[in-house]
């Protein structure tokens, strides 16, 4: 008791002589962050409130680009188009690349022979440049020359080939495919930790208990794995609301073909910078406007996912 | 409980299968770097009859690569540095302290999580330009470092808030000021939150090739994925180049990545989920 | 503790060198590029010496440049020209970027028509009606450099043509002439197809040149000049049955493209008809030096469809232009440049180190393909029409066209909804159609 009184003390009175300086601690960090990112971004933002000819700023023009890019044509159509393409994009990216990624953590955790090697594995792509990912699936998906249809051909699967990036019927899903191949090892690590912080004894118990490999799965490992789940859906919808590279590697910034690859992102990129190959009309002010549009979805929806992922830890 | 057999191995099946289809692509990309240009188109999934450097050679004399390389590594390593620094000072004070501001100045990192920096490019450009630093390697830097701060205040933030406060205060009683407390005792213990942020950020600088495009123009200064791209233009035709190209440009990433793969899985998420 | 503290201290070194280290490597190397090395120059107390940058998105064209630019340099040895290229898709980001920021190129290639000129609507060009030698060019080439204004701001570099290129020793072995209107062209594939010889190398998947080959096709069958100069008066447009027409001949065109065309790029038709799997090729004549890169003991040749008057039409622009950058601080250099760019020496040089048709009157090549494409075009040229005059609009209407082709292609458009898509973007935004 006397001891801790003294610590308080102590520390209490060293407290008012160097307090200020504690303040220095997040200096840096902040100067940088805000001078090259929030001033930048924010900057930006304002450019949606003015007219713009070409890339020159003329006169304010209120939320004039806010209502353009939501009443006329084809302005209006090519954001619906965009933003259900965003949509597509998160709810495949969970299916397919969460959903085998939670699969495969859950058999690495499961214990198998050689899990070092396969983790390895399925990380790999992640460490390629997105330019580099986009321009080898391109070679590979090359209707004519191309390894995939080659080897669909090879194993008697002829009418399956087809010009993947080509037909828009297959080309977002052929990229949003290309992109769980990209993000599948990173979200098997996040879910495989997740599983292996599960307190062993809780397991154990439950088994004793006579839970088969199911009801376990089910009452003890989802629920309690659910905060990386949590991590991972936010991760994922940021991530695919804001789909670019890939898109723009492997389609253009047209979203080719006949737009069935336009997401938001890349919708912003043409207006910002111009049509095909920079040969287009620039509309500043309307990419501006999308920008701060896509801002706010991603801002808002996360925003909400973090307090509600919040007030279930606290409950817990 | 015990599993069937017939369900182990369907595990292992789902386990390796997906492991195949993981690196596989990553395996052509190489073997095709090796083979003819007429070879790669006649014959896609073949092994190289023999192993040619050939398109090697010519890469090498049309593209200044070790350039390329050394300002990769030197943008990376750099801006990881200053990553590590600046968010885990930050994320101390985050955590550690209660100031009234702390919930709004937490909130004012998060943001940049959730807007792609690219948005801003004109601003940043005349940034840049002001402060001299157009064609210059740190304007890849200083980029680097803002645009990964946000997340790692967020990791760093997490970790050092799952520390016992005991250990603060027993330092404290020894007479440790506010930065001994951060550098000597708190800093050691979140070493794996630190490896995360170390490699998510090195990934990251390490692959960007937006910004190099734009803030750089001589070719000896570009890092390895904006030089690869003027290079993708101009050889559109020959694969057996540009799968050399993409090799080269992946193959220093991978290297390391084989090395320690260990380390890196375990860094990498050991303070992700926190 | 003690280890940990030796490894916070090395640590520490190691961002305190690398910060020193590359503080002085980069004070070290002089800055050559567009933007700081205006500042260091100045101070070498040469007032002679001055550096220009030049930006394209010709990749491929560097070494060629790089002769050119010699012979500039030793006739003004007080000027040093860097040039320096682009991926083509991403030199508007960069080249739009930099001169927002004050930091353009001294000289920089311009996109033709409206793309290239609404730089010079924003004040980001300097106006060339002055440099000598400009006037020598014929008024409808200076039209690609002129801006709203009706000042020219480009020196116009080369004239492009598009036609259908075809590989004479497959057509020779199949017993097949060269067709000359749409009917033959029709015939002629058909022909080829019956024989087991895919007829056209083409693909959808890079729409600019869906409306580049409708370019080719269209003038045939819409008349021509005759049907520009009504779109200008507003007495036709894209609704009218001859417009009409020319979109459904393009899709009367697909059952001779290869399998798959729809995912096909530049680079695939390309190597197709390079490579002989393919006998007919429409193409700009701009790829004829690619195409002969691939494959030099190609025997190829080209054709064009006739007009009413029963000569063959070619379909030609003037490609990008050179301006000069209004804010450069070397516009005395910059302007002696593109006086030179505007001379018969440099359109010589220019079209022989590229195989390309010089937009310098008179000049002539020693390569008979371009040759013929120049006679051509003196003769009887008709205005690649969606670029020429519809470059403008939100997206441009030459984009709606592009994209509503490949849409046609892909079955999610008939022809009269491309050609409604069309109209609705011109009434958008040209005057002749808003009523």
């Amino acid at each position: 008791m006397n001891h801790m009184q003294k610590a308080t003390e102590r520390a209490g009175r060293s407290k008012p002589r160097r307090r200020w300086l504690i303040h220095l601690f997040p200096l840096p960090a902040l100067l940088v962050y805000a001078a090259f990112v929030i001033y930048p971004i924010f900057s930006a933002f304002t450019y949606s409130l003015y007219d713009w000819e070409g890339i020159s700023r003329k006169g304010f023009a209120g939320f004039q680009n806010f209502v353009t890019l939501f009443t006329v044509e084809p302005f209006n159509e090519m954001f619906w188009n965009a933003i259900k393409h965003n949509l597509v994009y998160f709810i495949v990216e969970m299916v397919v690349q969460n959903g085998i990624a939670f699969g495969l953590a859950y058999v690495i955790y499961r214990k198998i022979r050689g899990s070092g090697v396969l983790k390895a594995a399925y990380f790999l792509p992640r460490l390629l440049s997105v330019i580099i990912v986009g321009f080898l699936w391109k070679l590979i998906l090359n209707p004519n020359f191309g390894a995939l249809n080659a080897l669909l051909t090879h194993l008697g699967l002829e009418a399956w080939a087809r010009p993947w990036l080509g037909d828009p019927n297959t080309a977002l899903m052929t990229i949003i495919l290309i992109n769980c191949w990209f993000g599948i090892g990173f979200a098997v690590l996040i879910f495989l930790a997740g599983l292996q912080s599960i307190p062993e004894e809780l397991v154990e118990a439950a088994r004793l208990d006579g839970a088969s490999g199911l009801t376990l799965l089910r009452k003890i490992i989802l629920p309690l794995v659910m905060p990386s789940v949590t991590i991972m859906t936010i991760l994922t919808f940021i991530q695919a609301f804001e789909a670019f590279e890939l898109i723009y590697a492997m389609e253009g910034s047209q979203g080719e073909p006949f737009r069935s690859t336009d997401t938001l992102a890349v919708y912003f990129y043409r207006l910002a910078f111009g049509g095909p190959s920079g040969t287009g009309s620039v509309a500043i002010g309307l990419g501006s406007a999308l920008s701060v549009i896509l801002f706010f979805i991603v801002a808002s929806v996360s925003a909400i996912s973090v307090f509600l992922l919040r007030k279930k830890e606290i409950q817990h | 409980m015990k599993t069937s057999v017939g369900a182990r191995s369907l595990q292992y099946l789902f386990a390796y299968l997906f492991g195949l289809i993981a690196i596989y692509p990553i395996f052509l990309m190489i073997v095709s770097s090796f083979k003819t240009n007429a070879e790669i188109l006649a014959a896609p999934l073949s092994l190289p009859a023999s192993f040619g450097f050939e398109s090697y050679v010519s890469l090498w004399e049309s593209v200044p690569f070790a350039d390329f390389f050394w300002n990769s590594v030197f943008v990376s390593v750099v801006s990881v540095l200053l990553i590590l620094l600046f968010s885990a000072l930050a994320a101390f004070y985050l955590a550690r302290y209660s100031f009234k501001w702390n919930g709004l100045l937490y909130f004012f990192f998060l943001i940049g999580l959730m807007i792609p920096i690219k948005l801003g490019i004109v601003p940043l450009f005349l940034l840049m330009k002001q402060l001299g630093l157009l064609n210059s390697l740190w304007s890849l830097i200083l980029i680097n470092t803002a645009g990964g701060i946000p997340i790692s205040v967020f990791i760093l933030t997490g970790f050092f808030r799952t520390l016992p406060v005991q250990l603060e205060e027993a330092a404290r009683i020894d007479g440790c000021n506010d930065f001994q407390v951060f550098w000597r005792v708190l800093l050691p213990l979140i070493r794996p939150a630190l490896g995360t942020v170390m490699i998510i950020n090195f990934i990251q600088a390490w692959n960007d090739f937006f910004f190099p495009l734009i803030f750089i123009q001589e070719d000896v200064k570009k890092t390895i994925p904006a030089g690869m791209l003027s290079l993708f233009g101009e050889y559109e035709t020959d694969w057996s180049m540009l799968f050399a190209g993409l090799t080269l440009s992946a193959l220093p990433m991978i290297i390391v990545f084989l090395l320690a793969s260990k380390q890196f899985m375990e860094g990498l998420t050991a303070g992700a989920v926190k | 503790m003690k280890k940990k503290r030796v490894s916070v201290f090395l640590s520490t070194l190691l961002v305190a060198s690398a910060l020193l280290g590359a503080c002085s490597s980069n004070t070290s190397s002089p800055d050559t590029g567009s933007q700081g090395g205006k500042e260091n120059l100045g101070s070498q107390g040469n007032q002679e010496q001055v550096v220009l940058s030049m930006h394209s998105w010709r990749v491929e064209d560097g070494d060629g440049y790089k002769k050119i630019i010699k012979e500039f340099e030793q006739t003004n040895p007080g000027v040093k020209i860097e040039f320096k290229a682009f991926k083509s898709t991403e030199y508007n980001t960069i080249l739009n970027t930099a001169l927002q920021g004050d930091s353009g190129p001294d000289i920089m290639q311009l996109r033709p028509y409206q793309a290239g000129m609404s730089l010079a609507d924003s004040g980001y060009l300097e106006p060339l009606d002055s440099v000598p030698g400009i006037n020598h060019f014929a008024p409808d080439v200076l039209k690609a450099a002129t801006a709203k204004d009706g000042k020219v701001y480009g020196v116009p570099l080369s004239l492009n043509s598009t036609q259908i290129y075809y590989n004479k020793k497959m057509f020779v072995d199949q017993g097949i002439q060269e067709p000359k209107t749409w009917d033959e062209l029709l015939q002629t594939a058909k022909a080829l197809k019956d024989k087991g010889v895919t007829p056209f190398a083409f693909g959808a998947k890079e729409a600019w040149l869906l409306s580049l080959s409708h370019g080719v096709i269209a003038p045939a069958e819409y008349g021509g000049n005759e049907f520009v100069d009504k779109v200008q008066k507003g007495e036709a447009n894209f609704l009218s049955p001859e417009f009409k027409k020319s979109i459904e001949q393009m899709k009367e065109l697909a059952p001779y493209f290869p399998d798959n065309f729809v995912g096909l790029d530049q680079n695939d038709t390309r190597a197709l008809f390079a490579t002989e799997k393919a006998a007919m090729y429409i193409h700009g004549s701009f790829d004829l030096d690619p195409m002969h890169k691939l494959n030099p003991n190609l025997d190829v040749d080209f054709f064009t469809l006739q007009g009413q008057d029963g000569n063959p039409l070619i379909t030609t622009w003037v490609d990008g232009s050179w301006g000069v950058n209004a804010k450069s601080p070397h516009k005395e250099a910059a302007l002696k440049f593109m006086e030179f760019m505007a001379t018969q020496k440099f359109g010589e040089m220019f079209a022989n180190e590229f195989k390309r048709i010089s937009a310098v009157p008179g000049v002539k090549v020693d390569d008979p393909l371009v040759n013929k494409m120049a006679e051509r075009t003196e003769k009887n040229a008709t205005p690649y029409l969606i670029l020429v005059y519809f470059g403008e609009g939100n997206p441009t209407t030459k984009a709606e066209l592009e994209n509503s082709l490949q849409g046609m292609y892909l079955d999610k458009m008939t022809p009269d909804q491309v050609a409604e898509t069309v109209q609705k973007s011109a009434e958008s935004w040209f005057a002749p159609f808003k009523k």
